[in-house]
């Protein structure tokens, strides 16, 4: 077994960025003489061989399915008959909600080795070892696979850098057998917007989590937003809340505010999925009470202090 | 008609924890368990479906590990779970998620529902694999991360969203049975009051081990784990530079950092 | 057959058998229909759940007439209604005993035994006394019509906060009409009884034995000379005698009939309900019995026959709707309305032959008669509706049975079930480790005793907030230093210590208050000390009142009896006397539960400040508004909080420098509406403990914790 096979991600006609950042993420498992193919599933896996052309990539895979969209049953057994076919060593994947839907399966078909949400890779007197997080990431946790010739790995997004330059990978094709699916995908749906916001264009978000305490404090936070010229922003509990709409919510499940530069998080306590969709931010701020909150470990600035004085001073400024 | 609703017992980490001596664990007297914040909406979702039937529907919650998880098990009875089944011997220990979806499919096998659900991950490890592996161990349908859910008991297929990255929602049609692993916010699960666990207490829980599910120790603990810890430490925390002063001077700097921020944008 | 050993009234006089028969026939009819009446409230009351009372039937009757006599209870925050009421009472009750007397003497004593003794000087002064309370009788009446049609009291508006204007039962004219028919009923009675006492003596006025004894009933003599002056003769004064007396006495009979079904029935509901009053019944809750399917009660039958009683004792004075802290910021709460709707619910359900099916016995719910959940979870058990209630209405007790049941249902405020689910995995409402609960104690220059590992004096109970929230965490050092310096052998429990429970158990969450008791009692056992302190007067009421029922009776204070007592004993001087203007809030749990009124008062008088009272003092404090587990749901956006109604208080004040509270959740509350009410300023809040540590303090600030 050898070679480094990376499963890319594609949604609705656009390549998903993470399917990049597996690039880099597979360089420092790469050994001497080892490939690293990327495989594009799609129903015209043609479209994405451009922007999968960085440095790093020896081969694209097109594989052409049925489908247009994501499905479980289709990937699986695409993918499946791909590792077959080329026994690679490493099979990484994103640590995404398509693959929520079919890697466990696919690896608990094939016996493959199978860890997930990793956020680093090494090895160590030659083996394969991946390290992820543990009790709700408050620990790290090395794993390795012993008696496993291929090892499937979901890779977490925001840790590595996409490649910045372009190569020229040779182009295959597969044909994977044909499959039934048993589920059929129908339409896709836009939360509603409620208020027009698009928050992946924002470059600057106020973020407001349960540390506000209650609903009634919401329009403050609003004015405070609107003042400093920020998009108002939330967690996941406040949007479950009902608090401020769906789409508003930041974080892992919530719109990924990819242009982000500025992100202030006020009362958000640091959850992973909420930590997980905002790291990429150059400079985020934190202001909460607790100075033990999680979000301290990823910001850049920090205040601890209460938040409903730091907003009415903050007010005072603009 | 019949829900297997698969749970388990997270723990978490008190203030101060150590790490245990082979460096592979945490000392145990340092964690604190409940259920699982997912499994409570899975639970919810299926308690939901057996009271709009008009057939009787019967709720089993099974959760795999030693009998500290029976307290988690009576919680999920008051909450609305019919039975309960617990699987467990020593030869468990060490099982990572493939290994105990293989043990929750054979007690699916046994069970026979027409829905199995699991939560999408759970708050302690967050592997979000053991509903969909044990769904592959059955050779059913299986789904992730499902925020909606409509199902009428009897029907050959089920309606769900799927909750994307990025606030889209996907509606996909599925075969029954099938497994699908439920996300948080799907529903608002019900208060369970103290006494109602402690009536739950009448209830029975069946314990059963991997023999009585016709497993043997090589598809269970390290044996059957598709990975295996190494070691487990405690990461040195980035830490944010914290602006220090009282309330007037932390808001001024951090005026100043917008104000830097806004005049470098074009 | 005339009588004539003595003056005396002679009844039936000049009415033929068949009169006297047909009156007699609409006595017993009168009696009888009073009597079914009567058996109908009975039946429902023993509809409801069994419950035994403590403490002897002869003790309670006792007090029961005592308090009913005196007026005690009517008098309070209404010395003029009071007033008004003793005089009915004693006009009613009078006339009603002399009717009763001569029945004794004419249908029993001289049929059966030939006694008589209604005559002479005796039948005279019998007079005398029924004309005095005639007069008492309409004038009270008089003083309430005014009161009801002309002082537009607020209490004694009907309409509820829990209702619509357009909503059928909004302000139940229903009752207006029954309050004002009683008056008038009252009143007819009263008045006629003069005039036909009137037309008696100017009928008689030939008998010289009547004529001349007649100023004995002076009003009535008085009429008859107006009566005469008007030209009534003898023959017009007997037919207006003769109609009158049917008159009058059907107008009574009917009052008689009615009792039971209408208002007046609270001449014996209010007094009865008040003989089986629990004078704890807010301060030690009844536990759950394990046997019992259901938690609280979800049907009017859950209630006890106490409870059903309390119902029908209510007489809408409005005393409880109008201290009722909740009804003052335009919450959805009345405690008036609650215990109305449920007794019309009771009526409209017990009262028939058959109880309806249990699906029709839901007390819970918007329909007229039921109890929405926004009204029960608006509550803060504050007591003061009990406290008031003129006759031992126990508000409190019915509401938190309801909570039991939407408990049970999970149906309440997704913080609240939040918060409650904390309190059970850390033992604490903040959600911090069980480990880091005697935290606070770190920064001190001392170190505080574990009273879980040595033997102490005094055990001090710190409570939630006390421990975890940062304000409240100065206080604490400062008391541990108070205690400190007086030389007192404290300790605390550090992670031994549970939430009390008290807003646990008022939550209705009953099961979560056994676990969290039984934990604290548990704790309580292993350490060795002689009698335990508290800071927090909710952990003092529920360790006081209601963790004997637990296994746990300790000596138990609050901590300002044991600051009082160390400044006694010298252990603690004043070195700088204080000289501010200050207010006192009573805390709820302190004072209107558990009397503990003085303690404070002695203690900012021995710190030199001077007290200006606000109105509502004591017993009728003003509750913060965090109870009832209030302090973990938010309050409605752009409402008033009772917080700051209360702070507004104080603000009238002239020159008021401090607002001084001895509850952490006072402290947490009123620092919060101090800046919401744009009072920040004008004056502060402050805890008694910093008050008290200001002037204690020997001069050595370096020596102060902050």
């Amino acid at each position: 077994m050898s070679g480094i096979l990376i499963i890319a991600e594609q949604r609705r006609g656009e390549l998903r960025p993470i399917s990049l950042e597996l690039v880099s993420a597979a360089q420092n498992l790469r050994r001497a003489g080892d490939q690293v193919s990327v495989a594009v599933l799609a129903a015209a896996p043609d479209r994405f061989i451009d922007p999968l052309s960085v440095a790093g990539v020896d081969e694209i895979v097109a594989v052409k399915v049925g489908l247009a969209e994501f499905d479980p049953d289709t990937f699986e057994s695409a993918v499946g008959a791909l590792v077959a076919a080329r026994t690679p060593e490493v099979v990484l994947m994103a640590h995404s909600v398509d693959s929520f839907g079919y890697a466990a399966a696919l690896a608990a078909r094939l016996g493959l080795g199978f860890a997930t949400d990793v956020f680093k890779t090494e090895r160590i007197d030659g083996e394969l070892v991946a390290t992820r997080g543990g009790y709700g990431q408050k620990v790290n946790v090395e794993v390795d696979f012993p008696g496993r010739t291929t090892v499937l790995l979901a890779i977490r997004g925001n840790v590595w850098k996409p490649p910045e330059e372009s190569a020229a990978p040779r182009i295959t094709a597969f044909d994977p057998p044909p499959v039934q699916s048993r589920a059929a995908p129908r339409e896709f749906i836009e939360l509603a917007a409620g208020d027009d916001i698009d928050m992946t264009g924002a470059e600057f978000i106020l973020s407001i989590g349960r540390g506000i305490g209650e609903e009634a404090n919401v329009p403050k936070f609003r004015e405070l937003a609107a003042a400093i010229g920020a998009e108002l922003g939330c967690s996941r509990p406040i949007a479950d809340a009902g608090w401020l709409p769906k789409s508003r919510q930041v974080g892992q499940s919530g719109k990924t505010a990819s242009a982000c530069k500025l992100y202030i998080a006020m009362g958000v306590s640091g959850a992973i999925q909420h930590l997980a969709g905002m790291k990429h931010v150059g400079t985020i701020v934190a202001v909460n009470s607790d100075a033990e909150a999680s979000i301290f470990s990823v910001a850049k600035y920090g205040i601890v202090g209460d938040i409903f004085e730091i907003a009415d001073e903050l007010r005072q400024h603009f | 008609m019949k829900i297997l609703v698969a749970v388990k017992q997270v723990a978490a980490l008190d203030e101060d924890f150590e790490i245990r001596g082979d460096g592979r664990d945490v000392e145990p007297d340092c964690l604190i368990r409940d259920l699982n914040e997912w499994d409570d909406f899975s639970l919810e979702e299926a308690v939901k479906i057996k009271e709009a039937a008009a057939e009787p529907v019967e709720v089993v919650a099974v959760s795999v590990g030693p009998e500290e998880v029976d307290e988690t098990l009576r919680k999920c009875l008051a909450k609305g779970a019919d039975r309960a089944v617990r699987i467990w011997d020593a030869a468990m220990e060490g099982s990572d998620s493939i290994a105990i979806a293989r043990v929750l499919a054979a007690a699916a096998r046994r069970e026979a529902p027409d829905l199995v659900f699991a939560g999408v991950q759970s708050s302690d490890q967050s592997f979000a694999s053991t509903g969909i592996a044990a769904a592959a161990f059955l050779g059913w349908p299986h789904a992730a991360v499902v925020s909606h859910l409509a199902y009428s008991p009897g029907a050959p297929t089920a309606v769900f969203r799927r909750e994307l990255e990025g606030g889209v929602l996907q509606e996909v049609e599925i075969r029954v049975p099938a497994v699908l692993t439920i996300q948080l916010g799907i529903n608002t699960p019900r208060y369970a009051s103290l006494r109602s666990i402690k009536q739950a207490a009448a209830k029975p829980i069946e314990v059963l081990s991997p023999a009585d599910l016709q497993l043997t120790a090589a598809d269970v603990g390290a044996a059957g784990s598709a990975s295996r810890v190494r070691r487990m430490y405690v990461p040195d925390k980035g830490r944010a530079q914290l602006i220090e002063g009282d309330t007037a001077q932390q808001a001024a700097r951090l005026a100043d950092i917008i104000r830097e921020f806004k005049g470098a944008a074009p | 057959m005339d009588r004539t050993d003595g003056v005396t009234r002679i009844l039936f006089e000049a009415f033929g058998p068949a009169e006297v028969r047909l009156f007699y026939v609409l006595g017993y009819a009168a009696i009888a229909i009073f009597c079914y009446g009567v058996y109908v409230q009975i039946r429902k009351y023993r509809r409801g759940a069994s419950l035994e009372l403590d403490g002897g039937l002869k003790e309670r009757f006792g007090a029961m007439l005592a308090t009913v006599l005196k007026g005690r209870t009517v008098d309070r925050r209404d010395p003029a209604a009071g007033g008004a009421h003793r005089l009915i009472l004693y006009g009613f009750t009078l006339l009603f005993a002399g009717t009763a007397t001569i029945t004794l003497q004419y249908d029993i004593l001289e049929p059966w035994f030939g006694i008589r003794f209604w005559q002479g000087e005796f039948y005279l002064v019998f007079s005398l006394i029924l004309d005095v309370a005639g007069v008492a009788l309409i004038g009270g009446l008089v003083f309430m019509m005014y009161r009801r049609g002309w002082m537009k009291l607020p209490k004694l508006d009907y309409s509820r906060p829990d209702r619509a204007p357009g909503d059928p039962d909004f302000n139940r004219p229903q009752y207006r009409r029954e309050d004002w028919a009683f008056l008038w009923i009252l009143l007819i009675i009263g008045c006629t009884g003069y005039v036909l006492e009137a037309a008696r003596l100017v009928w008689l006025a030939g008998r010289a034995e009547v004529w001349d004894t007649r100023w004995w009933s002076p009003v009535g003599a008085l009429l008859a000379q107006v009566l005469m002056a008007l030209g009534l003769g003898e023959h017009g004064g007997g037919l207006l005698r003769h109609g009158l007396w049917w008159f009058h006495g059907l107008i009574a009979l009917v009052l008689i009939a009615l009792i039971p079904y209408t208002k007046a029935k609270h001449m014996v509901t209010s007094a009865a309900s008040l003989m089986v009053r629990d004078p704890r019944a807010a301060q030690r809750l009844p536990r759950v019995p394990d046997s019992q399917a259901q938690a609280g009660a979800a049907k009017i039958t859950d209630f006890n026959w106490k409870q059903l009683l309390n119902l029908d004792a209510c007489t809408k004075c409005g005393r409880c709707h109008e201290a009722c802290p909740a009804r003052a910021v335009g919450a959805p709460l009345s405690p008036r309305d609650v215990i109305l709707s449920l007794r019309e619910f009771a009526r409209a359900t017990l009262e028939s032959g058959k109880v309806p099916e249990a699906a029709d016995l839901d007390v819970h719910g918007k329909a007229p008669g039921q109890v929405a959940m926004e009204t029960l979870w608006s509550c803060r058990t504050c007591m003061a509706c009990v406290e008031i209630c003129p006759v031992a209405v126990e508000h409190v007790p019915i509401i938190v049975q309801m909570r039991r049941k939407l408990v049970e249902e999970g149906a309440m405020d997704p913080l609240l079930t939040k918060t409650l689910q904390t309190i059970h995995k850390t033992g604490n409402s903040f959600g911090e480790s069980k480990r880091k609960r005697g935290a606070w104690s770190k920064g001190l220059p001392f170190a505080v005793k574990d009273a879980r590992k040595e033997p102490v004096d005094v055990l001090w109970f710190v409570g939630d907030y006390a421990s975890f929230d940062p304000r409240n965490q100065q206080v604490s050092r400062l008391f541990a230093t108070l205690l400190h310096e007086a030389g007192v052998d404290f300790g605390i429990l550090y992670d031994g210590e549970s939430n009390a429970g008290n807003d646990v158990r008022r939550v209705g969450e009953e099961g979560l208050y056994e676990v969290l008791a039984t934990a604290n009692v548990d704790a309580l056992s292993k350490a060795s000390f002689k009698s335990v302190v508290t800071t927090d007067p909710h952990s003092f009421n529920t360790i006081r009142n209601e963790y004997p029922d637990f296994g746990g009776s300790y000596a138990i204070e609050h901590y300002t009896t044991l600051l009082r007592r160390l400044f006694a004993q010298g252990r603690l001087a004043v070195t700088r006397p204080l000289e501010h203007r200050v207010t006192f809030h009573d805390p709820c749990h302190l004072g209107r539960f558990n009397q503990g009124y003085d303690a404070p008062r002695d203690l900012l008088a021995l710190l030199g400040c001077e007290l200006i009272e606000m109105g509502r003092c004591r017993a009728n404090s003003f509750c913060c508004g965090a109870g009832g587990g209030r302090i973990w749901v938010p309050d409605p956006v752009g409402a008033e909080k009772p917080a700051q109604n209360r702070i507004r208080e104080a603000a009238a004040i002239p020159g008021l420098e401090v607002y001084v509270v001895s509850c952490p959740k006072d402290l947490t509350m009123f620092e919060d509406a101090l800046k919401t009410t744009g009072n920040e300023g004008k004056f502060v809040v402050k805890e008694l403990i910093e008050l008290i540590r200001d002037a204690t303090l020997a001069h050595r600030p370096e020596e102060v914790p902050a």
